[in-house]
């Protein structure tokens, strides 16, 4: 019973401190695109192996006085003020280093996100044995020795969908001697986004599939000439103008209305009776296979209306805002 | 394994070079096989590298670890001493390096390394095992730079640089740390003894064993005098007083053996001018310590026996060094105890009869004891009694031997017949060995007492006079009294015939003596200021420099001294220059962009050069054909910079420099009505 309330009671502050600490932290570290290491951000505390140097240190140290030998004691007074001028030496290490952030890629549920990072040097000295990592995340560890600035890409598992924020970068050194741990946490406001899970449900509601393609489209204009335009790679050799080729014109296809027509609106409500997360990710699913065909797709969804396209960019947009549906800092 | 957990090639080369350079000066003093060890363990570890082989099973190692105990046992006998220790530990820091596998077995083996180091010099502290350990340390230092580098793949020597910098910077703040830091006694005693004996005069002493040791170049101790240094004959430095002789051996007396109201030392009225000096012996592993006749310690830590001889409560291992005061015309033991006689008369009976015999007839020819002294003194003077380094081997009565038909003997042998002779005629006598004279270094006027002045005389006691010191040997060879060995033997040229190379053989040659007695004057004070810095000699040291010695001085000096280093270092390290530097035509570009700043057009971070100056023109048309031209130089040298020759290029800057000197800025109300 005791031990219980105890255990509660540690916990508890424990989980006060480390809040304490991440709210000093981030006075002390503020969010930032790029951050240049200096004093303010740079934390140095003796490593395990720099601990074990010293018991080392004063064996030798018992040692001398035992066989009062002078030059152990000479031997061992340079060793522990080694090991003061090493403290210079691994925070100079870290210091004058900035870490930029670059982009980090989109993920669905589940999947590794890539967090583009580069650290660049802005004094004239090498930098080696950086080791950097977010919490979750795969590490690295590179020298900055002859180039002024080396790319990083690290891969962490991100969570639901929305933004998701990997934390606080771990930057770390021990060099030269790894007696002492140098680091620092810094908050690169870099951020994933998580897409909604993508859920296959039966055929599109209120998209007929005995009709071929661009018949749910409302307007009918069926194989009217709407224009020409630049010949594209993949038009078929039909729509080639190929009187205006005759001509000396540049190579040119026909277009016609109802290739523009054949577009699909995904819509909030096809899917009622759902709760939104799962409409989301069947949007997001048709999104995707929509797109996989060369299907022009809109979306309609609760104030918000995106016209038809295709493309990578198209679905990006699209697959955005149903990542971001509802919550703080998305669309509402 | 991770990557970085791995050993990268450049720290592995690194540490096996450590590994050789820490074992080399060990040789010698452990067995041949952990040599063959340190082969294997290299030879294997780089098999294990290429792929070949693979790392020893648990067993293996087991099985290795096992021969090494037992290895070690075998070559010395026991696990227990400083040797054995040393032997596995070398042999555990082979072993280690075929079980480095990843940086934490790395670190484990070089911290091993900084601690063979200290072995080192529990063996000797002199100047050149100081710098060689210096070298070690830096060695190993970089192996651990080089472990904690990765992606070294290959062997750079270059690592070297940044720890012996940083040893350099360290060197310093280690000094104000040796000179500070007080030296407290052992904690505990019983530390790991040598198991090799030290040349040096034992507490044994037969006939052919001062000859054995005056073979010998080492140094025994040094003696720095107050005033003027005595001559050479009156410097007998008394270590030992052998009273007893038992089958053949003359021993000291044992301190449980004396009656108890004859353990201290008899009052003493001390008479004459006294000298003073101050001794730093190397180290002997025995207890007793040198001195002229008759001495009192100054300062704490020395004894003294009855017998007047200097002694130490432990045996030294390390060198020792003490300041005494002599009074050497002080009678001692005017009376003499029953005990103290009867002791310094007895003799064996059945050994020497004939020598014994010899004593006797001579004493009743002789008119009083003195002239008993002078009349076998000059008995070894006027037969053909001959001083030699090479002296037979001689049987069961020893000086019957000697006396009646060798006739040839070094100092203790002219010692021993002349206190038999002397016991046996009823005159107490005993033996004193010790060194007698010492070669006195012009650089820094120390007395260099070597092995080879080892040496044994005679003491007699006579009424009135007490305890007499008299040389038999002075009487056989008066050249090694008054100018030592090597004169002594000049003859048979013998003096140190078994050391062909030793410096001490070439005095005659100028450059190599001048040289050996400085370093030796170097040696003498590197033992005074460095090995010997401690107790009386640290305090006094301190109090000069500090005024006054106490805790809060310390700290002061401490933070003071290290702050004066460690801010440069910190300056230098955190003060590197700034990669950027602009080329001169950025520079004139940027002085540009400041005055046109100034005028209210500052220049966008996004905003390319060529957009910047066709903006201004657009709001300052007056000012176009300046920054028209200010672009196009600007264009022209920063991106035609390759195609340009270098007169042109000086050309194109100064152009560049005067049109911006030469910008004149729109005022303020053109500014404004635009």
């Amino acid at each position: 019973m005791l031990t219980a309330a105890y255990k509660r009671g540690v916990e508890r502050l424990r989980a006060r401190m480390q809040g304490r600490f991440r709210a000093w932290v981030n006075r002390r570290i503020p969010p930032a695109r790029s951050v240049t290491l200096n004093q303010k951000r740079i934390f140095i505390f003796p490593s395990s192996v720099g601990l074990f140097f010293g018991l080392c240190l004063l064996i030798m140290l018992i040692a001398a006085i035992n066989y009062q030998n002078n030059m152990s004691f000479a031997l061992t007074f340079l060793l522990a003020t080694l090991f003061v001028v090493a403290t210079l030496h691994t925070y100079a290490n870290l210091s004058g280093l900035t870490i930029h952030a670059v982009r980090a890629k989109s993920a669905f549920p589940g999947q590794q996100s890539e967090f583009e990072i580069y650290i660049e040097r802005t004094k004239q000295r090498p930098h080696y044995a950086l080791h950097v990592k977010w919490a979750q995340s795969t590490d690295a560890t590179v020298n900055l020795e002859s180039d002024h600035r080396v790319e990083i890409r690290l891969h962490t598992a991100v969570g639901k969908r929305g933004w998701y924020s990997p934390g606080r970068l771990l930057v770390e050194s021990t060099f030269p001697l790894g007696l002492l741990r140098c680091w620092t946490w810094i908050d690169l406001d870099l951020h994933a986004l998580v897409y909604p899970q993508p859920e296959a449900c039966g055929p599109l509601p209120g998209l007929a599939t005995d009709k071929p393609d661009g018949a749910a489209v409302a307007i009918v204009g069926s194989d009217d000439f709407y224009g020409f335009r630049d010949y594209q790679l993949g038009d078929s050799p039909k729509q080639i103008h190929w009187k205006g080729l005759a001509k000396g014109q540049a190579l040119q296809s026909k277009q016609y209305g109802a290739y523009a027509d054949r577009s699909v609106w995904l819509d909030w409500d096809m899917f009622m009776g759902r709760d939104s997360e799962q409409r989301l990710s069947h949007l997001c699913y048709w999104a995707l296979e929509l797109e996989s065909d060369n299907v022009e797709y809109g979306l309609r969804m609760p104030g918000l209306v995106i016209q038809p396209g295709s493309g990578i960019k198209h679905r990006d947009q699209i697959l955005k805002e149903l990542a971001l549906y509802g919550l703080p800092g998305g669309r509402q | 394994m991770r990557p970085e957990q791995q050993v990268p090639r450049n720290a592995l080369v690194w540490i096996i070079i450590t590994m050789f350079t820490l074992v080399a000066p060990h040789v010698g003093r452990i067995p041949l096989w952990i040599l063959g060890l340190y082969a294997i363990a290299v030879f294997w570890r780089i098999m294990v590298y290429s792929g070949r082989w693979s790392f020893p099973g648990r067993w293996v190692k087991v099985a290795l670890t096992l021969t090494c105990f037992s290895g070690t046992f075998f070559s010395f006998g026991t696990l227990i001493g400083l040797e054995p220790t040393v032997a596995l530990l070398l042999a555990a820091f082979a072993l280690k390096l075929i079980e480095l596998v990843n940086r934490k077995d790395g670190y484990v083996l070089l911290f091993l390394g900084y601690f063979l180091c200290i072995t080192e010099f529990l063996f000797s502290q002199d100047i050149p095992i100081a710098l060689y350990s210096l070298l070690n340390v830096t060695l190993i230092t970089t192996g651990l730079v080089a472990l904690n580098q990765p992606g070294q793949h290959r062997f750079n020597f270059k690592t070297i640089r940044l720890p012996a910098l940083m040893l350099l910077q360290a060197f310093p703040l280690m000094l104000v740390l040796f000179f500070l830091f007080p030296r407290i006694g052992p904690l505990w005693t019983v530390p790991l003894k040598s198991l090799t004996a030290k040349t040096g005069v034992s507490d044994f002493m037969k006939p052919g064993d001062i000859s054995n040791l005056s073979q010998s170049d080492e140094v025994a101790f040094r003696v720095q005098f107050e005033g003027e240094i005595p001559s050479r004959e009156d410097m007998y430095w008394r270590g030992l007083v052998f009273s007893r002789l038992v089958e053949g051996a003359w021993t000291s007396l044992v301190y449980y053996e004396i009656p108890v109201r004859e353990r201290r030392e008899k009052p003493v009225t001390t008479d004459g001018e006294p000298v003073e000096y101050s001794v730093i012996m190397e180290p002997t592993q025995q207890n007793w310590l040198f001195s002229l006749r008759y001495a009192r310690p100054l300062g704490r830590g020395v004894m003294r026996a009855p017998d007047y001889r200097l002694f130490l409560p432990i045996e030294m291992e390390d060198e020792y060094q003490y300041r005494v005061r002599s009074w050497p015309d002080t009678v001692l033991d005017r009376e003499l105890s029953d005990w103290r006689r009867r002791t310094e008369l007895a003799l064996p009976e059945d050994t020497n009869p004939r020598t014994r015999q010899l004593g006797v007839e001579l004493r009743r020819s002789a008119a009083d004891d003195r002239a008993f002294v002078d009349t076998v003194l000059r008995k070894f003077n006027q037969e053909p009694y001959i001083y030699t380094l090479q002296p037979p081997t001689l049987g069961e009565d020893a000086m019957d031997e000697f006396l009646f038909e060798t006739r040839r003997g070094f100092c203790e042998h002219y010692a021993y017949a002349f206190v038999v002779m002397m016991r046996a005629a009823g005159l107490p006598a005993r033996v004193v060995a010790g060194y007698q004279g010492g070669e006195i270094n012009p650089v820094n006027r120390t007395v260099i007492v070597h092995q080879f002045d080892a040496h044994a005389w005679a003491e007699v006691w006579l009424e009135g006079e007490g305890w007499v010191r008299v040389d038999p040997t002075a009487a056989v060879s008066p050249d090694r009294i008054e100018w030592g060995l090597e004169q002594a033997v000049s003859g048979e040229g013998t003096f140190l015939a078994g050391s062909p190379l030793s410096p001490l053989r070439f005095r005659s040659v100028a450059w190599v003596n001048t040289l050996r007695l400085r370093y030796d004057a170097l040696t003498y004070q590197w033992q005074k200021w460095v090995i010997g810095y401690e107790g009386e000699r640290q305090y006094n040291f301190l109090q000069k420099l500090l005024g006054e010695v106490s805790g809060w001085n310390f700290v002061v000096v401490l933070l003071g001294s290290w702050l004066l280093v460690l801010l440069p270092v910190a300056l230098s390290l955190l003060s590197k220059r700034t990669i950027r530097r602009l080329s001169p035509a950025e520079k004139q570009f940027v002085s540009f962009c400041n005055k046109l700043a100034k005028a209210g057009i500052s220049r966008a971070p996004s905003e390319a050069p060529g957009d910047y100056s066709r903006r201004v023109v657009r709001l300052h048309p007056s000012m176009a054909p300046q920054v028209t031209q200010i672009s196009a130089l600007y264009n022209e040298l920063a991106y035609a910079d390759a195609g340009l020759s270098a007169a042109r290029r000086a050309d194109l800057l100064e152009q560049f420099a005067r049109a911006v000197r030469g910008l004149k800025m729109p005022s303020k109300h053109q500014g404004a009505s635009e």
